[in-house]
């Protein structure tokens, strides 16, 4: 009996420790999660869409191209208002251009470059290992919840927590805190599936926001494709001929 | 440039009625659910020819201050009264065609401009040009092009090879100059110095091209070094020619803050010619070694609240005595024409002041803030804002309050007073309007 006591206990300390040997840290769900989102160097094409609390809506159209961990280039293609404004992002620096302008422009991460509830920082979101550190893992209802604090003060919201899926570190939930705790937002991962290129991922991203009550915003992403570009690409001049490049 | 008859005031005003009508009408379209939204992409498909344009209905009320030295000279004999207006719809269309690894730009304005007695219509080519890009690193353009160098919002005093900036429209489209340019870009890396590039450029003057850049056959050179230097954008700038004196330039611009950019300029023109006029009409002419230079910054607050403050001071401008001087004379001159009724007076003072009207602000020292507030009360795609213009000489300033609403997709809808204010012999005190009211909508395709 005795004997058969100390082989179950064995038994269930070795179960034990394999699964801490396969459970993944913060860190490592943290980059499968960017890895859904954003996998490499890739060109996609996204729709935002602001609706309004009386159900008005208003759509943009825009060629997205992300390079390495930190280089991101929108190219608004619609509406026609918007058409060939350009923006880019190096690291923390972002610059908008726009065509009657003639010349690129700095901007900040908390402006939006369409107006509605996404700003700049989540048009041109690097990934969030590159910006956040895990500082608790956690579980809740059956899923990873990851509370991020911000790297530095130039990132956009200073805490997030996030919300993954175990089975595939699918995001399913992720919310916004500004430095003072304020919530900003809360971003919705919807509708998995082929994004293009084989990979699979939220291809819908709705926004809410107690800033902005009852109004919403909706990121589709589609047509994604795997291209990496020449460096020079990702420079101010180059910014204005991007469309160039479509 | 074709002359037609004016419109009617009835026929303005219903115009514009029936475009706001149609903003509106257009603002009421029925509420679209969540689950009618439409997830396909079809921009994404990609056609070698785009074709697009805006068309703008821009009416303005003028209520003239009969007084300023700009309203006697050009109305010393008419009698436009205290109040007049201005009419000026405009359409401007745009084309661009890809073949390979060339890019065909076509950029064109077409404007029926009428104001008190005066109409016209203007048909120009503001962009033409073809881009050759054998390579990310290398473009060869050649044709007509707008360019836009340095970093500064109101003003920019080395922007060589643009054209000068309306402080009260920074973000007009503007007519390019002809020129034969490139453009090397070398990326570098993400740290210490992330990206250089030249852009050399050469600006002929001939037949109607570049005329106000020198005479026929003369031939400019430009030239911009910009460099990613430090997280800090760097140029420096540099213009010449046979006419031309010789212009060397830097700029800068850099986030300080995550919500806070600073930028600067500096303008150094060797060799300047200036002509001013004094109080009793003679006219001086010097050249001289001129100076400019602005420092500026943008604040982004927490609720969206976005100031822009620029400090300009302006080599090429006027100072004290010489603005004291060119108003002393227009002041001479029209009490000359008064007792005399001689127009030759107002004639002459009008062709001797029109180096310091030519610009849009000709004194030295400037302060320019504007504050916008992004969607206040939860109202999306309204943008109210306020602006100042300050000569900080003789302390007369322009007040701008005014708002951008856009709530339809492509319909924008624009509103502004813009109200100068200083004593007489000030430059907005002797400004042709006591206050200029602007209503425009422009619709984009």
């Amino acid at each position: 009996m005795k004997k058969m006591f100390t082989t179950l206990a064995m038994l269930a300390l070795a179960l034990v420790a394999a699964s801490q040997a396969f459970a993944l840290t913060g860190e490592e769900i943290l980059k499968a999660v960017d890895a859904k989102l954003q996998p490499g160097d890739l060109e996609m094409y996204r729709k935002l869409i602001n609706i309004e609390p009386n159900g008005n809506k208003k759509e943009y159209t825009y060629w997205f191209l992300r390079q390495d961990k930190d280089k991101i280039i929108t190219l608004f293609l619609a509406p026609a208002s918007d058409n060939g404004r350009a923006t880019l992002r190096l690291g923390e620096n972002m610059w908008l251009f726009i065509p009657n302008v003639g010349k690129p422009i700095r901007i900040t991460s908390l402006q939006s470059v369409v107006g509605g509830v996404f700003n700049n920082a989540d048009i041109m979101r690097l990934d969030y290992h590159v910006e956040y550190d895990v500082a608790d893992l956690a579980e809740d209802e059956g899923q990873h919840l990851l509370t991020l604090k911000a790297k530095t003060g130039q990132v956009a919201y200073d805490k997030l927590r996030m919300w993954v899926e175990k089975k595939n570190n699918m995001p399913v939930k992720v919310e916004c805190y500004s430095a003072t705790g304020i919530l900003i937002k809360t971003l919705y991962f919807k509708d998995v599936k082929d994004m293009g290129d084989g990979v699979v991922g939220p291809t819908v991203i709705e926004t809410d926001s107690p800033l902005y009550k009852g109004y919403k915003s909706i990121m589709v992403s589609a047509k994604l494709k795997k291209r990496t570009f020449p460096e020079e690409v990702f420079t101010l001049n180059y910014l204005p001929r991007v469309k160039e490049l479509r | 440039m074709i002359r037609l008859a004016p419109l009617g005031l009835v026929a303005r005003l219903a115009v514009l009625l029936a475009a706001l009508g149609l903003a509106l009408a257009v603002g009421l379209v029925r509420p679209v659910l969540a689950e009618e939204i439409d997830l396909n992409i079809p921009e994404a498909e990609k056609s070698p020819l785009e074709l697009g344009g805006v068309v703008e209905m821009r009416y303005i009320n003028h209520i003239l201050n009969q007084d300023s030295a700009l309203y006697r000279l050009r109305y010393y004999n008419q009698k436009p009264g205290s109040y007049t207006e201005e009419w000026r719809p405009q359409l401007e269309l745009k084309a661009d065609y890809k073949e390979g690894i060339a890019q065909f730009h076509l950029y064109t304005h077409h404007e029926y401009h009428e104001f008190y007695s005066d109409y016209e219509t203007v048909n120009k080519v503001y962009e033409g040009y073809v881009s050759l890009k054998p390579s990310a690193g290398v473009t060869i353009e050649a044709g007509k092009k707008a360019f836009s160098w340095g970093k500064g919002y109101a003003f920019n005093p080395a922007g060589f090879v643009n054209r000068p900036k309306d402080p009260d429209d920074p973000e007009l489209n503007l007519e390019g100059y002809t020129a034969l340019g490139a453009d090397f870009i070398k990326s570098l890396g993400s740290q210490g110095l992330q990206t250089v590039a030249f852009t050399p450029l050469i600006l002929p003057v001939f037949n109607n091209e570049n005329t106000e850049l020198g005479q026929t056959g003369d031939v400019n050179y430009a030239g911009k070094l910009y460099m990613l230097l430090y997280d800090t954008d760097v140029d420096f700038m540099y213009m010449g020619g046979p006419n031309q004196p010789d212009s060397y330039g830097m700029d800068f611009s850099r986030n300080i803050w995550e919500n806070l950019e600073i930028h600067g300029e500096f303008a150094y023109v060797k060799d300047a010619r200036k002509q001013s006029v004094g109080s009793s009409g003679g006219v001086n002419i010097e050249h001289e070694n001129q100076v400019s230079y602005l420092l500026g910054l943008r604040y982004l607050t927490e609720r969206d609240t976005t100031y822009i403050l620029e400090y300009f001071h302006n080599g090429a401008g006027y100072g004290g005595d010489q603005v004291d001087g060119f108003f002393a004379y227009q002041e001479m001159a029209w009490r000359q024409w008064l007792s005399t009724q001689n127009a030759a007076y107002m004639q002459r003072a009008d062709m001797l002041t029109r180096s310091y009207y030519r610009s849009k602000n000709f004194g030295q020292d400037y302060l320019y803030l504007k504050i916008s507030q992004k969607e206040p009360f939860d109202i999306l795609y309204f943008t109210p804002y306020l602006s100042f213009l300050v000569n900080l000489e003789d302390l007369s300033f322009n007040v701008a309050p005014g708002l951008t609403y856009s709530p339809v997709t492509n319909l924008e809808f624009n509103l502004r007073v813009i109200a100068p204010i200083g004593n007489m012999g000030t430059e907005f005190g002797e400004k042709l309007d006591d206050l200029r009211s602007e209503i425009w909508l422009r619709w984009y395709f």
